[in-house]
């Protein structure tokens, strides 16, 4: 008879210490000796983790009301615009915002810093009302000055992603890295086999309301990703072969740690933000040990060219190719290098696998599961 | 013995052979690993030299007494390695073999000996964590 577990009996054996926590990769490795009814009984959660560049990134923050009060309408942060648009105090910081006067420091760096704990200097402007006299304010804040300071990322841990690599003659500077010409080099971003949505890629278990480990801290999954899309096709693994599912999270980034958050700048690009997310998958049953059992060998993606305008799709690869460090594409050997960190992922694996051990992450049920027929559609000019 | 050194001239001394002089008073090869040279403006050479110790030194002084600047190759590419999060965007444009990934600790690895001060890491650094100190450290 086959294995099912329920939510509440793995938190169970967490609490009572006796939960059998691994992680993605020790998965894959277990499952070239054991079948998937083995792992699903002898396996209780399975951490997974990615630590990559996320651009759609960025984090609210309420300042706290000055005396006399200020309607804040234009706000900079060590000279990067922020949101001003949200009532009198609040802002958002959009990780990918960059400075006036200096296009490589932006709002992945003003997050960052304020986790550190380092002062910011804010700026603000405003037109000035009866109940908000105040026109304009130039101070100093800090994580323990400003009243709530918590990360929402609105599209991140993306399930898959394709390679980058340009066929044009001369090189190309873009968010997946500088791209030599004649196919110099070929760039991917993810972590393969550990990566969250690539041992779930159904999304049972990952949904609204998830807990996950987020750059150091808890964290939550609080809405499915923008561009989230359930209709990219699949390979016979039920892999999508290219950028498909993403999440929304949420998370304090006062309980942050800069070890999981770094901030970026991409030559000619701009800047952007490393996000270090980790989840938890339940092993529920036969099926959900089957997703997790994946190898890198198993996990395609599509190798795009970065220099034509629709991006066209040239080739597939898998991950274990892109591992080894070189690719074929039409007979050339192209050298692979990986944009997220592998070595990170791990650790976020581990830590998160270390919390569960000690009974200080509980696994939690989604409130409600994604949509499963998404498309995503493109802007058009009308 | 095989020594790296980035030789760096002003446009007077672009005009002159200075690299087949060596080669010729000093029976030594020069293996010249990455070059920015032009007509009328500063040039820079990084070159493995390839001889006994006493004919790498009558080289070296040679090119200094002719205007040329010559800096172990070692010093010049800094790299802040503590700040590194290992994603391995640098190694995607190291062709010397200086900036590696180790496949089984995905740990970044730095060969300093192996650079040839191309520089491309310096701008594929999302951290921007190399500088080229032109000379400055040595």
């Amino acid at each position: 008879m086959s294995v099912t577990k329920s939510i509440e009996e793995i938190n169970q054996k967490i609490s009572n210490g006796e939960a059998v926590v691994v992680t993605a990769e020790e998965v894959s490795t277990m499952a070239r000796s054991m079948t998937a009814a083995q792992i699903a009984e002898r396996v209780d959660v399975v951490t997974t983790a990615t630590f990559g560049p996320m651009c759609s990134s960025g984090a609210f923050l309420n300042f706290g009301h000055y005396s006399p009060p200020i309607r804040m309408e234009e706000i900079y942060l060590n000279d990067v615009p922020v949101s001003g648009g949200l009532a009198a105090v609040d802002t958002y910081i959009g990780a990918t915002s960059e400075s006036r006067f200096d296009h490589t420091y932006g709002g992945a760096h003003i997050i960052e810093e304020l986790i550190a704990g380092n002062d910011i200097k804010l700026k603000a402007r405003a037109k000035g009302t009866d109940c908000y006299p105040t026109k304009e304010v130039e101070t100093t804040i800090n994580k323990e000055s400003v009243n709530e300071f918590y990360l929402y990322n609105p599209r991140n841990a993306y399930q898959n992603y394709g390679v980058a690599v340009n066929t044009k003659s001369h090189t190309i500077y873009t968010y997946m890295g500088t791209l030599l010409p004649n196919l110099g080099n070929a760039t991917y971003s993810t972590s393969g086999e550990l990566s969250p949505l690539l041992n779930d890629p159904a999304m049972r278990t990952i949904g609204i309301g998830t807990r996950i480990f987020l750059c150091g801290t808890q964290g939550y999954v609080s809405w499915y990703g923008t561009q989230f899309n359930t209709s990219k096709p699949v390979n016979e693994y039920g892999i999508p072969t290219s950028n498909a599912a993403t999440l929304a999270v949420i998370g304090d980034a006062k309980e942050m740690s800069t070890e999981y958050l770094k901030a970026a700048y991409f030559e000619k690009y701009g800047v952007t933000m490393f996000v270090g997310i980790g989840i938890p998958i339940p092993m529920l049953d036969e099926q959900i040990a089957q997703a997790c059992m994946i190898s890198n060998a198993q996990i395609d993606t599509s190798v795009i060219d970065y220099s034509e305008p629709d991006k066209p799709v040239l080739t597939m690869v898998n991950y274990e190719q892109l591992h080894s460090g070189t690719i074929e594409i039409d007979g050339k050997s192209i050298k692979t290098a990986p944009l997220s960190s592998m070595k990170k992922a791990r650790k976020i694996a581990q830590e998160l696998k270390d919390w569960i051990d000690r009974g200080e992450f509980y696994l939690s049920t989604p409130v409600q599961q994604f949509p499963n027929h998404t498309t995503v559609q493109n802007l058009k000019q009308r | 013995m095989k020594k790296r050194y980035v030789l760096r001239f002003s446009p007077e001394v672009v005009n002159r052979p200075i690299v087949s002089d060596i080669i010729k008073a000093f029976n030594i090869s020069v293996n010249i690993m990455n070059a920015d040279i032009s007509s009328g403006r500063a040039g820079m050479l990084v070159v493995e030299l390839d001889g006994s110790e006493e004919a790498l030194e009558h080289s070296v002084e040679y090119l200094q007494r002719h205007g040329v600047d010559c800096s172990p190759h070692v010093k010049e590419l800094v790299f802040d390695q503590e700040k590194c999060v290992d994603c391995g965007s640098c190694t995607s444009v190291c062709f010397s073999g200086a900036l590696v990934m180790n496949r089984e600790s995905w740990e970044l690895e730095y060969h300093a000996d192996s650079c040839v001060v191309c520089g491309l890491c310096v701008e594929a650094c999302p951290l921007r964590l190399f500088t080229i100190t032109r000379g400055a450290a040595s």
